[in-house]
């Protein structure tokens, strides 16, 4: 069955003047995924999310959220649609309960329950005043109050930016709760290992252009594997000169060569050596995005 | 979506300087009425004996002035042996310019040479000797009056009515004015520079909406403040015993028929607020269109020659010595300023619709 998109962007331009925000970006954000959107600061992921809200007036192209209009049904959109902005702020002189009950009663909400919930998870004190919680803590009030109106699609801009590692673990089992409940997440991070471990599809971004988009798994299938071996001594790297090995390099009686087929034949070739030590490795995203970025990010040219 | 969150929000986050500024003003209307009869004694204060003196000033041919005294109506009744008439700088005599006995007459005729072309500033005391005693008649000036407000502004603060008129023209406008368009600009830009705009707006909150509770809000806040000064007014001027000269629904509507103007005030800074971003900026803006507007009723009321500057002046739509001397309620220029207010929100509105949210 063909898959719905919830977020449909084409062609979608933004320009601050003459400098460009995003430029012909084409993308679908699919019902019950997590889609994480990569890019390094200045890219435009942030300027991306905030079009497609309508906190931004397009340039020109079209984004249709559910099926509507980003900009002529921006209220209706954003009745089924949380959203936890990259920077954001709130009544520092108010408690935290008050701020939520706000903005859950604009959203047409009354049952409080999720609210509490996730405050409850996070160990959020909702009788604190904004002003005075730390970084973290304020990031927390971002994600319960995108998340506690129970809406379709959730939109979030570095979501788990000042949380603690065991707090971002939590976030990730919320987000994973949400994804299987059939809720869609779109949101951008700079944190690779972040958007490895929760999304299922990445779409990165640099220079205002959308450079790649894809599920995860097949991207590293993509990137292949890197090998490490000590030998006991030198070898030739001829040897090594097979199909399905790239990037080999020999330092002393250490090799390390990018691996993307015929693993079978290369350790075969390899146990014909003494061998000391061996690593075999999957790529992390991290490591992707940087091979992808230092080669100037052009598809195949990635390895 | 329901009407009004947006307005309690505000007011959550707002009430207590709203409080405090509201207290002030109240304390304000209701100290300065309870002083208003030690003020219009001191407005009224005479020289000694100058109701026993009568001044009259011609100017001679070649521009000085004849200064004629005379205190006949004192003098009735009295057996006095002569008169002495002093003139000095000041009211003391203590080194008179010219002290001059006059005998049994009851007038004194001086000529005084104008200085600069200004009749100068000089006091005349009459002094009775009786049976060898000395006894002071009272005293006059050249001053043609000591009323300077009067002089200037044309109203008389002796008058409860003058001096609440004063009031609202003089610097009520000013310090209300100031105030509510600080709290209006920030109502708005604090949004923007605390980083509030996209949470608000990931709600479905129309700008429309947003922009329409901000305005409605301190407007209400506006009405209320100015309904409880009426009753304060009306509370003061009765515990001074007045009420007989201005009456309670006078005071109040007085008081409640600046609305419109402090409306104007609310939707130029909201607009100054959303077309600048940046709450410095509007608040100057906002300042600069409040105090050009009370420099331009200063200057109307300096004289005739600048009272076809009134039609730029809102205050001047306000009325209040029309309604606190004569009960004339123009309500043309009510809704005029009303409809005003509401096309400067319109302004805003449409300047805020096709503005990309700052991040």
């Amino acid at each position: 069955m063909k898959k719905q998109p919830v977020i449909k962007i084409r062609n979608l331009t933004k320009k601050y003047g003459d400098v460009v925000g995003i430029k012909d970006l084409d993308l679908d954000v699919y019902k019950g995924e997590i889609m994480g959107f990569l890019g390094p600061n200045g890219a435009g992921k942030t300027t991306t999310i905030r079009t497609c809200l309508s906190l931004l007036q397009k340039t020109s192209g079209d984004v249709k959220i559910f099926g509507l209009d980003s900009h002529e049904d921006s209220i209706e959109i954003r009745r089924r649609t949380g959203y936890l902005p990259g920077d954001f702020g709130m009544y520092s002189g108010l408690k935290v309960k008050t701020i939520l009950d706000y903005l859950l009663s604009q959203s047409g909400v009354s049952d409080k329950s999720k609210m509490k919930g996730l405050a409850e998870m996070l160990e959020l004190d909702l009788n604190r005043r904004y002003g005075n919680l730390s970084k973290g803590n304020k990031q927390k009030v971002g994600i319960v109050q995108a998340f506690m109106a129970d809406q379709d699609l959730i939109i979030m801009d570095e979501p788990t930016s000042g949380l603690d590692p065991l707090m971002q673990q939590k976030c990730y089992d919320l987000f994973r709760e949400e994804r299987d409940k059939g809720k869609t997440i779109f949101m951008s991070s700079h944190i690779l290992a972040e958007v490895e471990e929760v999304c299922d599809r990445v779409a990165i971004i640099r220079d205002a252009r959308l450079q790649v988009v894809e599920d995860i798994d097949s991207l590293k299938e993509k990137m292949g594997k890197k090998l490490e071996i000590e030998f006991e001594n030198s070898v030739d790297p001829s040897l090594f000169q097979m199909e399905g090995v790239e990037d080999f390099n020999m330092n002393g009686k250490r090799a390390t060569m990018i691996v993307t087929s015929n693993l079978d034949e290369i350790i075969k070739k390899i146990s014909q050596q003494n061998v000391l030590n061996m690593s075999l490795e999957t790529f992390s995203l991290e490591q992707m995005f940087m091979t992808y970025y230092s080669s100037g990010g052009k598809g195949d040219e990635v390895r | 979506m329901k009407f009004g969150k947006v307005m309690m929000m505000e007011l959550k986050n707002r009430w207590k300087g709203l409080t405090i500024f509201s207290i002030v003003i109240l304390l304000l209307i209701a100290g300065l009425i309870q002083a208003h009869p030690s003020i219009a004694e001191g407005f009224e204060d005479k020289l000694e004996g100058q109701d026993n003196i009568e001044i009259r000033m011609d100017e001679t041919e070649e521009g000085n002035i004849t200064i004629t005294l005379s205190w006949s109506d004192w003098a009735e009744d009295k057996e006095v042996d002569r008169y002495t008439v002093m003139m000095g700088r000041g009211p003391s005599f203590t080194t008179p310019l010219l002290e001059e006995d006059v005998g049994e007459v009851e007038t004194w005729q001086y000529t005084l040479l104008k200085e600069n072309d200004e009749i100068p500033e000089r006091y005349f005391g009459v002094v009775a000797h009786v049976d060898g005693e000395r006894e002071f008649v009272g005293m006059e000036t050249s001053l043609e009056d000591e009323n300077g407000i009067e002089d200037i502004w044309g109203i008389d603060v002796s008058d409860i009515r003058g001096m609440i008129s004063m009031l609202w023209g003089m610097w009520w406008f000013l310090l209300i004015g100031l105030y509510l368009g600080y709290v209006s600009v920030n109502s708005v830009s604090q949004d923007f520079e605390e980083r509030r705009m996209d949470i608000i707006f990931s709600t479905p909150l129309s700008k429309r909406q947003y922009i329409i509770e901000k305005f409605s809000v301190l407007s209400l806040y506006m009405l209320g403040l100015l309904a409880v000064s009426g009753l304060v007014m009306i509370a003061g001027v009765s515990s001074v015993g007045e009420l007989d000269t201005v009456s309670s629904s006078t005071l109040f509507l007085s008081s409640i028929f600046s609305l419109p103007v402090f409306m104007v005030i609310i939707a130029a800074s909201i607009l100054a607020a959303v077309y600048f971003e940046d709450s410095k900026k509007a608040v100057g803006f906002s300042f600069l269109v409040i105090l050009v507007q009370y420099g331009i009723n200063v200057v109307v009321d300096l004289g005739e020659a600048f009272e076809y500057l009134e039609p730029y002046t809102i205050i001047s739509y306000w009325n209040h010595e029309s309604i606190l001397f004569d009960e004339i309620y123009h309500m043309g220029d009510f809704f005029l300023i009303l409809v005003l207010s509401l096309l400067i929100v319109l302004g805003a509105l449409l300047i805020f619709e096709r503005k990309d949210i700052p991040a």
